[in-house]
């Protein structure tokens, strides 16, 4: 097959949301020995394009959204070793998501991070009711670029401004950009706690992180 | 034909979505959930209640319920909850389709009354609406309605019980962080009622915690129902499911899942101590798979909302109702979809039907708003109480007199059977315009979001709710000042 007519299928196969086919196409890279890179960007970067435009005018939704950000993940996960070896970088950044200590509300986090995936971050969930010292701790192992953390209740908001303080405290503030989220949450709340940004939808999350990491990500893409 | 001239009967409006058949099915697949699939309860007391009626335990939390424990506990809760209002007289008994309407807790956004515009919630606008309903003749129960953002965050349902009970007599439902603060509600309610038994007897109060979708009973949601079950105090324990993000996304699998939960929770309540006072019911509600936002407003909501009803009918067991609006202002949409709301949710006969007045996705409030449900539900009240088919309200004889053959000139208005009739059979609005047009313009020509505004402010200029007894309006702030030293920094559980 022509490599054109290849991106445009494994494209496609996103798109239109057949997961076999896009892990079966993925793992075509790896036998025909592509530069997987470009499958990135000219196969999955497309699709990706593609379904925005799709949630744009309406013909899609949520799920194909997130079923969409699923797919590009699994097919990720065949090129990624591969990428690993070449000693590259295939995100735009790697991103730890949380709710903060004392809050379970998961839908909106959830969403987030599954767009953020979808949209070429790594991302590592580490779920909900998460202490301050576990999401630090974990920033700093798993070598993220950013951290967004959700929190929904007023009593655990303060959750977050702590998290930016502790960061402070243990030096370690200027390596992680810190983001916040929450039905709450507002950009006055952002500035009090010291922190880099919020965002209204997950739509908006992935804009604000995109921007904000771009060029700095430690992967650099 | 049945033609008994003495007989008489009344007509009701019924509703009623589910049938037998239905209700079975979706009872069966809910005790094999329970049985099989098992939920998981991420608190030690919890899963020792629940252990020791022998359900099985697995990797530590997960827990798989028998049907006959599910069954016996449906039977041992109570299926007539008594609640009283702050002196003590009697004033919601949730059986049956007896439906009480009341507001909603936690609103971190108020429509400011005077300036119209959104701003942060305070503790001023818990009394604010407090007072409101207090005054409105439809609204049954009080909550916080507004979540103060200006007194310390540890203590803020600690100062909402106060404010609430302090300008108000109507029944409480409550939110509380954790089983912390909620011993501190407890006391203040034991002051007013003159002690833990005399709390038990005449509860004002009904405390609200819910569980967490899928299956998950959190630590902070069991302390509190646990409390609760101990102490007698009622309680609404609820969970959410919205379709498609944290269950199913069709309505009955999301019902299933719902039921689940909100019967183990039932299970864990009654194991702690059976015949203990428990509201019953879920939130079932779509995700709006563009916006991404929870819909207070949709039609799908009335249809889980009437299925619950129909099931805890079925039951026996007392349920809430929840109502709400998806609109960020006052406005047409939220009239609309308040009026459907609670129209449904007394159609479906749900007894504690919370959030009344909830705006913008229960994150706003607005005093008007309790003002225009307060109209809304009592133009629902008339409806429901139908209308009396008797000898007398037939009225034969009248139609005869009046008839073209007896009296040309036929005059209903000036006879005694409408002098005596008219008050109890023709409901009158409070707001509603019902004037001829030139009549409106003299009165300013104001549109409904006007007047409800005008009213709100008239209330809180006007009336004074009953005072509390100053010796307990003492111990309250007193059990406020150790509230905040006792709550200071304290991490409350999820
Ligand atoms: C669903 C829900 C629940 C569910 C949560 C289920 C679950 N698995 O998540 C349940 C029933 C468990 C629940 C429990 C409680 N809840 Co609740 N809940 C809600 C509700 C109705 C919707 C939340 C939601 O899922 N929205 C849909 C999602 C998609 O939106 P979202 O979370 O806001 O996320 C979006 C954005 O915020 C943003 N975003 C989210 N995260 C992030 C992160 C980053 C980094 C960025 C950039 C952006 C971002 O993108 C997301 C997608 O667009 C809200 C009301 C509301 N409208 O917000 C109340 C609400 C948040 N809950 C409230 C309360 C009070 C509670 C309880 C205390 C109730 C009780 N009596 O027990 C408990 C507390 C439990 C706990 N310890 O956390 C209050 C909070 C008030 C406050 N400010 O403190 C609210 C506002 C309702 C109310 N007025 O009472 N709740």
């Amino acid at each position: 097959m022509n490599k054109g007519r290849y991106f445009e299928e494994i494209s496609d196969a996103i798109v239109n949301l057949e997961e076999g086919r896009a892990v079966e196409l993925a793992e075509r890279a790896i036998t025909g020995d592509m530069d997987v890179l470009e499958v990135i960007e000219k196969g999955f970067g497309t699709a990706i394009n593609k379904i925005g435009k799709l949630w744009e005018t309406g013909e899609y939704f949520l799920p194909e959204l997130m079923l969409g950000g699923t797919i590009v993940q699994r097919a990720m996960d065949v090129l990624l070793p591969r990428l690993k070896a070449q000693g590259k970088a295939a995100t735009f950044g790697k991103v730890l998501v949380a709710t903060i200590e004392g809050d379970i509300h998961s839908i909106g986090k959830n969403i987030v991070a599954t767009m953020l995936s979808a949209n070429g971050f790594e991302v590592v969930d580490l779920g909900v009711d998460v202490p301050v010292e576990r999401i630090i701790a974990q920033a700093i192992e798993q070598d993220v670029d950013a951290i967004g953390v959700s929190a929904l209740l007023t009593t655990t908001m303060p959750g977050q401004k702590a998290l930016v303080e502790a960061m402070v405290t243990k030096g370690v503030r200027d390596k992680f950009k810190v983001f916040l989220g929450g039905a709450a949450v507002n950009a006055e709340w952002v500035k009090h706690c010291g922190a880099d940004g919020y965002a209204e939808n997950a739509i908006d999350a992935v804009k604000l992180i995109k921007e904000a990491l771009r060029g700095s990500s430690k992967g650099g893409k | 034909m049945g033609n008994d001239a003495r007989k008489s009967s009344v007509a009701r409006p019924r509703y009623r979505l589910l049938d037998d058949g239905q209700i079975e099915r979706i009872h069966a697949t809910t005790l094999k959930i329970l049985e099989e699939t098992g939920v998981r309860v991420a608190d030690p007391e919890g899963i020792r209640v629940l252990e020791e009626a022998g359900c099985a335990v697995e990797k530590e939390d997960i827990v798989r319920i028998p049907r006959g424990v599910v069954e016996a506990c449906i039977e041992s809760a109570p299926s007539r909850i008594d609640i009283y209002d702050r002196k003590g007289e009697p004033a919601m008994v949730l059986e049956g389709r007896n439906s009480y309407f009341g507001l909603g807790t936690d609103l971190p956004t108020t429509v400011d009354l005077e300036t119209g515009e959104a701003r942060r919630s305070v503790l001023q606008d818990v009394v604010n609406a407090a007072r409101v309903a207090d005054f409105c003749p439809n609204i049954d129960f009080i909550a916080s309605f507004a979540l103060p953002g200006d007194v310390p965050t540890n203590t803020m349902y600690v100062e909402c019980f106060k404010a609430e009970v302090e300008n108000s007599t109507k029944p409480i439902f409550f939110t509380a962080a954790g089983k912390d603060d909620l011993e501190y509600i407890a006391r203040m309610a034991r002051a007013v009622a003159g002690g833990m038994e005399a709390l038990r007897q005449k509860p004002f109060l009904i405390h609200y915690s819910e569980p967490v979708a899928p299956l998950t009973h959190s630590k902070g949601a069991v302390d509190k129902l646990l409390f609760c079950a101990e102490n007698g105090i009622p309680i609404c324990y609820i969970p959410t499911v919205l379709l498609g993000a944290s269950g199913p996304v069709t309505l009955a699998g999301g019902i299933t899942q719902a039921n689940a939960e909100a019967l183990s929770g039932i299970v864990m309540h009654q194991l702690k101590k059976g015949g203990a006072p428990i509201v019953s019911g879920w939130a079932v509600v779509p995700l709006d798979m563009k916006s991404m936002t929870y819909c207070y407003g949709s039609p799908e909501v009335r249809l889980t909302n009437a299925a619950f009803a129909d099931i805890y009918h079925h039951y026996e067991i007392p349920c809430w109702g929840i109502v709400g609006t998806d609109s960020h202002v006052l406005d047409q949409q939220a009239a609309m979809e308040h009026a459907f709301a609670e129209l449904l949710a007394a159609m479906d006969g749900a007894n504690l039907i919370h959030d009344v007045g909830y705006l913008g996705q229960g994150l706003l409030g607005s005093p008007a708003s309790i003002v225009m449900c307060d109209e809304i539900v009592s133009y629902i009240r008339r409806f429901m109480k139908g209308f009396e088919i008797s000898e007398e309200t037939l009225a034969l004889d009248l139609i005869d007199k009046n008839s073209p053959l007896k009296a040309p000139q036929a005059n209903f208005l000036a006879e005694r059977h409408t002098l005596k009739h008219f008050r109890t059979e023709i409901w009158r609005p409070a707001v509603c315009n019902r004037d001829m047009p030139d009549a409106w313009r003299k009165k300013g020509g104001k549109t409904y979001g006007q007047r409800v505004v005008e009213k709100a402010r008239e209330i809180l200029k006007h009336h004074s709710p009953a005072s509390l007894d100053p010796g307990v309006v003492k111990v309250l702030a007193a059990i406020v000042g150790e509230a905040r030293t006792g709550l200071e920094g304290k991490k409350f559980n999820a």
